[in-house]
């Protein structure tokens, strides 16, 4: 009836201080509900667990209507995924301020994260084009600029989302000249990289193959990456880095 | 990351838009629905760039509304696993800390910070080194990796990590 995520959350605080196998076999389960939920998770696992231990006496109650997050697994720089696998955890007990904290302080409802619409493991189709931030910045000012125009029209009003991406993609924006930055990673694409790998070194531009390496793991294991071609156009894009 | 993507939507538009003017109805009715929105799929729809087709429109039986199906390229954000960006920081309290990267809401738990950075409390709160060089505090800009993402009704929210290689604060507000 109830999953094995949910054990832990209705199981009764004094038990445990009464029986220490009943008491082994919680540990056991948490432990390895940890190991699924990764490193953050078990830490929020055990704030919540150790609650429950302690049998205050609401932790049952609470633990009852624990949030459930889900982290989704998909990701464009990870090929060959067909279908992510969620990871949920379910913090309970006095999981307290890092419950909050985890959650974003927000009070959102499992329901709403089994929506359709607000699954984030869904695969975005497949005419988009991936934008680094210079280029991004290009689009949006220029969309800034027809708005002042239409602005006269008081019902028409840009989101916050589009005042927080300009101003996000202008402070993350460090180069002088967006065609030679797109002409110095072009090579990068003959060498199979991908367009979201290509966008996320023009947005971060490293000063070395090795850091390339570091922030993006999915390269080491590619064998027609070519070390010099990586670095001859990471010295091109320095070129046209902004100066700090 | 953003992106540059063609979406399609079925618009609904009362009988009192229709006349010549009707096509700009259309296209003001799509911008104020789908500007600023955000979907676990597509992420959040920064602006709309341009209209790419509009299709013939079907009158609903019973009301006298009509159905346009709607083709339109738009620029999203839309955050992923393994990505790494650079965000500014919002918020520092000991659980980690809240940063901001566009309209993301990115939370970096103090597990995922480095071992050697503690939290130091007072006026200002901040992770700092044990020797003084390093510090994360509000408005510092870090360059973190996203581990996970989640979607409710209005936002997205991702937990990020700084504790690879290469990543870490770029700016601290402190030394400007």
């Amino acid at each position: 009836m109830f999953g094995t995520e949910t054990l832990i959350v209705f199981f009764p605080s004094e038990a445990p201080l009464l029986c220490p196998f009943l008491l082994l076999l919680w540990l056991k389960r948490l432990l390895a509900m940890s190991e699924k939920g990764g490193k953050g998770a078990s830490s929020l696992l055990s704030k919540g667990g150790l609650g429950s231990l302690r049998g205050k006496d609401d932790s049952a109650t609470k633990s009852a209507k624990g949030r459930r997050v889900q982290f989704s697994n998909d990701g464009p720089l990870e090929s060959g995924i067909s279908s992510s696998s969620l990871t949920s955890l379910k913090s309970g007990g006095k999981g307290g301020k890092g419950e909050q904290i985890a959650n974003g302080g927000k009070s959102s409802q499992s329901k709403d994260s089994h929506s359709s619409e607000h699954r984030v493991d869904q695969k975005l189709p497949e005419n988009i084009k991936c934008l680094m931030d210079c280029e991004a910045v290009d689009i949006l000012q220029g969309i800034q600029e027809q708005m002042v125009m239409l602005s006269r029209d008081s019902t028409i009003k840009m989101p916050i989302s589009f005042e927080k991406g300009l101003q996000y993609a202008k402070s993350s924006s460090k180069y002088t000249n967006l065609q030679s930055v797109r002409r110095s990673l072009e090579p990068l694409a003959k060498c199979g990289l991908t367009d979201s790998e290509i966008s996320v070194i023009g947005n971060v531009c490293p000063e070395t193959v090795d850091e390339v390496f570091a922030l993006l793991p999915s390269l080491k294991v590619r064998i027609n990456v070519d070390r010099q071609v990586l670095k001859d156009s990471l010295s091109e894009l320095a070129k046209f880095r902004q100066p700090m | 990351m953003f992106f540059h993507i063609v979406l399609e939507r079925n618009m609904q538009l009362h009988p009192r838009y229709f006349g010549r003017n009707l096509r700009d109805n259309l296209v003001s009715k799509l911008m104020k629905d789908v500007e600023g929105t955000c979907s676990g799929r597509h992420g959040f729809v920064v602006a709309v760039t341009g209209i790419e087709n509009i299709g013939k429109g079907l009158i609903r039986d019973g009301t006298g509304f009509v159905t346009f199906p709607v083709k339109y390229q738009c620029v999203v954000f839309r955050p992923f696993k393994g990505e790494i960006l650079e965000a500014v920081v919002t918020m520092v309290n000991k659980m980690g800390f809240f940063a901001e990267a566009g309209p993301v809401q990115i939370f970096v738990s103090n597990h995922l910070i480095p071992d050697d950075m503690e939290f130091q409390s007072g006026d200002m709160p901040n992770y700092t080194t044990s020797d003084g060089s390093v510090k994360i505090q509000k408005d510092s800009e870090v360059r973190l990796k996203i581990i996970g993402t989640r979607v409710d009704a209005t936002e997205i929210f991702c937990i990020g990590t700084i504790k690879d290689d290469f990543l870490g604060v770029i700016n601290d507000p402190a030394t400007i």
